[in-house]
């Protein structure tokens, strides 16, 4: 594969997964936030294998293996399930309205080219352009977080989070030590556990998700 | 070979708790004898690192301690000695009165354990990854013990918790990356990248640039576990919902061993850039602590809720005490020693507070010194050594760390942080003296646990009084070399 065209696959994967989490932003059901997840997921194992071809690196196709395991097929999967169990407890009133959120995910997008440019003038990878895409998917996850009120779609936003990060080491270095990057990986499938536990419990107490009803504590 | 022991008898404990079903008595006893052993082990550990000795164990050096590890570990292993012995009472209590049966009894043994474990983890890892992994660790761990008692309020906090706690250590994973992508970029991918003790010696070939951004993630990142503000606002929920226990050792241990995170960049990134930049850093957002601690202290009705204020303030101190260089290092560390003793006692008997009047609100407790002597004797003690009094620990650090603002040549600076402490000292001294005096309610019942219970507290009142009084020779030097593991 030249250089042009691995540049070309790796921006164009990067892009889409900035896409699919800017998607969640106008989606306004928990399943589409779940299938947009899932899809953004699946871009960073397909540019996962892409490098892992290109470099002959057999550490970062078993990378490329437990994302697809974890990220792809069984948070999605468990997420249904969970979203099945407490109802459908849509987030169709987000804190921000669908226009505002597009417009904040720009601002983002600029802060997270502003912010990336000395990494990216640094680096001589051919994947360097995807770098700003890859930092602005970390944004508009925290932003997700922020605007959404159900639990369930603030555990989506920090998987996004999450998978903005996972690409920008994969981008920036071509992945992290595998040692560590096991270590993530456990670290986020055990939060993650710990989070739906969390979700049966807010239902259970407070007969909801809606953590806009979690204000017995501030004073 | 010390490592083995110290991070193994958290271990075992935990193995205990978990394998041995149903829970027994015993087991607790062998939970707490094996903190004890633990905080031996850190303190054998000091000694060895005294002049500068740094042990390492494992391939690639996986674990390495040097003097700041130490210092962490002391600190990581007396809070949890304090809190697991005299947390037994608690807990007693607790299974008497039916509220905790026998499976949450086990899964609180276990996970207390692997929570110790974590801390210690992160303060002996040499790679500043898997550091990242074991304080990521520490959040799952808690989440389930603030949430043991599954009140409304208990599933709120660690809600807000684990979201929170979780998001910004992704940030500071964010710095992590970047700090490995620098490394890499420029002196080339080799093994042990991203052990400290590399880093630091390569620093001056590292980008400045790629490190600055890299150190304001990671500053952000940490400082969200480390309950700096803005980012401290799960803070007074956690520390206020969870079991005594467990609020005395996220407050004593796991915020500093956030700080001790920074502290690594903070070589690191110090050696690269050469100039004032995260001094300044963490000057901006330790007074910044330190005065929302002190706005939302004039007004806390909550006992609880203050001392997780309290606990802002200090970390808020500590991070000061960083900025201040080389002089303000060493008080910083001491601080936070003395704030560990301080804290994890007055947590503690919060908790018997709690038990006792049934009641979070200030306003709910009042005779305190009557209807129980002994603690009230000792909840007072703390929290004046909290406030800085002499002859505590925290009057001694609390006056180097403001000597060394001042000798840094920043003195509008620290005079503002004094006169929040001095606002702090005036609103928590009124809160705490309507708890202490006044004619108790009628109906409660009078007299403290035995007096054996309250020899943990007792003792750490104690070591908080002889580092008011002098700082022991091999602290001294073991303090000197943590200043000299920073700032090379």
């Amino acid at each position: 594969m030249s250089v042009e065209i691995f540049t070309t696959v790796m921006t164009l994967a990067s892009s889409l997964v900035l896409l699919a989490g800017i998607a969640i932003l106008w989606r306004r059901s928990l399943p589409a936030y779940i299938h947009a997840f899932a899809r953004q997921s699946f871009f960073i194992v397909v540019a996962v294998l892409v490098l892992a071809a290109r470099e002959r690196d057999r550490e970062l196709v078993l990378v490329a293996l437990l994302m697809f395991a974890l990220k792809v097929v069984f948070m999605p999967a468990a997420l249904r399930r969970v979203q099945r169990h407490v109802g459908a407890d849509a987030d169709v009133r987000p804190y921000v309205n669908t226009p505002v959120s597009l417009a904040i995910a720009g601002i983002l997008t600029l802060v997270a080219y502003a912010v990336a440019q000395p990494v990216v003038a640094l680096s001589h990878l051919p994947t360097r352009g995807g770098m700003p895409l890859a930092l602005a998917s970390v944004f508009v996850g925290l932003f997700i977080v922020a605007s959404r009120r159900s639990a369930l779609s603030q555990i989506v936003g920090f998987l996004v989070m999450e998978n903005g990060i996972a690409l920008l080491a994969v981008l920036a270095t071509y992945g992290v030590p595998l040692i560590v990057e096991l270590g993530v990986f456990l670290d986020v499938l055990l939060g993650f556990l710990v989070m739906q536990v969390f979700v049966y419990r807010i239902r259970d107490a407070f007969e909801t998700t809606d953590v806009d009803r979690l204000r017995s504590l501030r004073h | 070979m010390l490592l083995i022991p110290l991070l193994g008898s958290p271990l075992l404990a935990a193995a205990l708790s978990w394998l041995v079903r149903p829970y027994r008595r015993w087991v607790g006893i062998a939970s707490a004898s094996l903190s004890v052993a633990t905080f031996v082990i850190a303190i054998l550990l000091a000694r060895r690192c005294l002049d500068g000795a740094a042990i390492v164990l494992g391939p690639m050096e996986f674990l390495r301690a040097d003097s700041l590890s130490a210092v962490f570990a002391l600190l990581v292993a007396g809070g949890a000695c304090v809190s697991t012995v005299f947390g037994r009472s608690y807990l007693d209590r607790e299974r008497s009165d039916g509220r905790l049966g026998e499976d949450r009894l086990r899964r609180f043994h276990a996970l207390t354990n692997v929570f110790i474990f974590t801390m210690l983890l992160a303060v002996t890892a040499h790679n500043v990854g898997i550091m990242w992994v074991a304080v990521e660790a520490t959040t799952i761990a808690t989440a389930f013990l603030i949430g043991l008692e599954r009140s409304e309020g208990a599933i709120e906090a660690s809600w807000k918790y684990i979201l929170i706690g979780s998001i910004g250590i992704a940030l500071a994973f964010v710095g992590t990356v970047l700090g490995y992508f620098d490394f890499v970029a420029r002196v080339g991918p080799t093994d042990g990248a991203l052990n400290w003790s590399v880093l630091v010696r390569v620093a001056d070939r590292l980008d400045p640039d790629i490190m600055r951004l890299s150190f304001v993630f990671v500053l952000i990142g940490y400082g969200t576990k480390a309950g700096l503000a803005p980012m401290h606002t799960w803070l007074p929920d956690a520390h206020s919902e969870a079991p005594a226990p467990i609020s005395a050792m996220m407050s004593g241990a796991l915020l500093p061993v956030a700080l001790y995170a920074v502290l690594r960049w903070k070589a690191v990134t110090d050696a690269c850039v050469g100039d004032g930049f995260t001094d300044h850093m963490l000057m901006i957002i330790g007074a910044l602590s330190v005065a929302v601690a002190a706005a939302l202290l004039v007004r806390q009705a909550h006992y609880k809720r203050m001392l997780a204020y309290s606990s802002v303030e200090h970390v808020g101190l500590a991070c000061l005490g960083f900025g201040f260089g080389p002089a303000g290092l060493p008080a910083a560390l001491l601080h936070l020693l003395s704030h560990a003793a301080a804290k994890s006692t007055v947590f503690l008997l919060s908790g018997e507070i709690l038990h006792r009047y049934r009641t979070t609100r200030v306003s709910g407790v009042s005779g305190l010194l009557k209807t129980m002597p002994l603690a009230g004797g000792l909840f007072l003690a703390g929290i004046l050594g909290l406030l800085g009094l002499p002859p505590f620990g925290l009057f001694l650090s609390e006056f180097l760390l403001i000597r060394a603002g001042f000798a840094a040549g920043y003195p509008r600076l620290t005079g503002f942080v004094l006169l929040m402490v001095l606002l702090i000292f005036i609103s928590l001294l009124g809160h705490v003296s309507r708890m202490l005096y006044g004619s108790p309610p009628e109906a409660i019942h009078r007299g403290d646990l035995p007096a054996a219970r309250y020899v943990p507290i007792a003792l750490s009142l104690a070591i908080l009084v002889i580092l008011g009084l002098v700082i022991p020779g091999p602290l001294a030097s073991l303090l000197r070399s943590a200043v000299e593991v920073v700032y090379g």
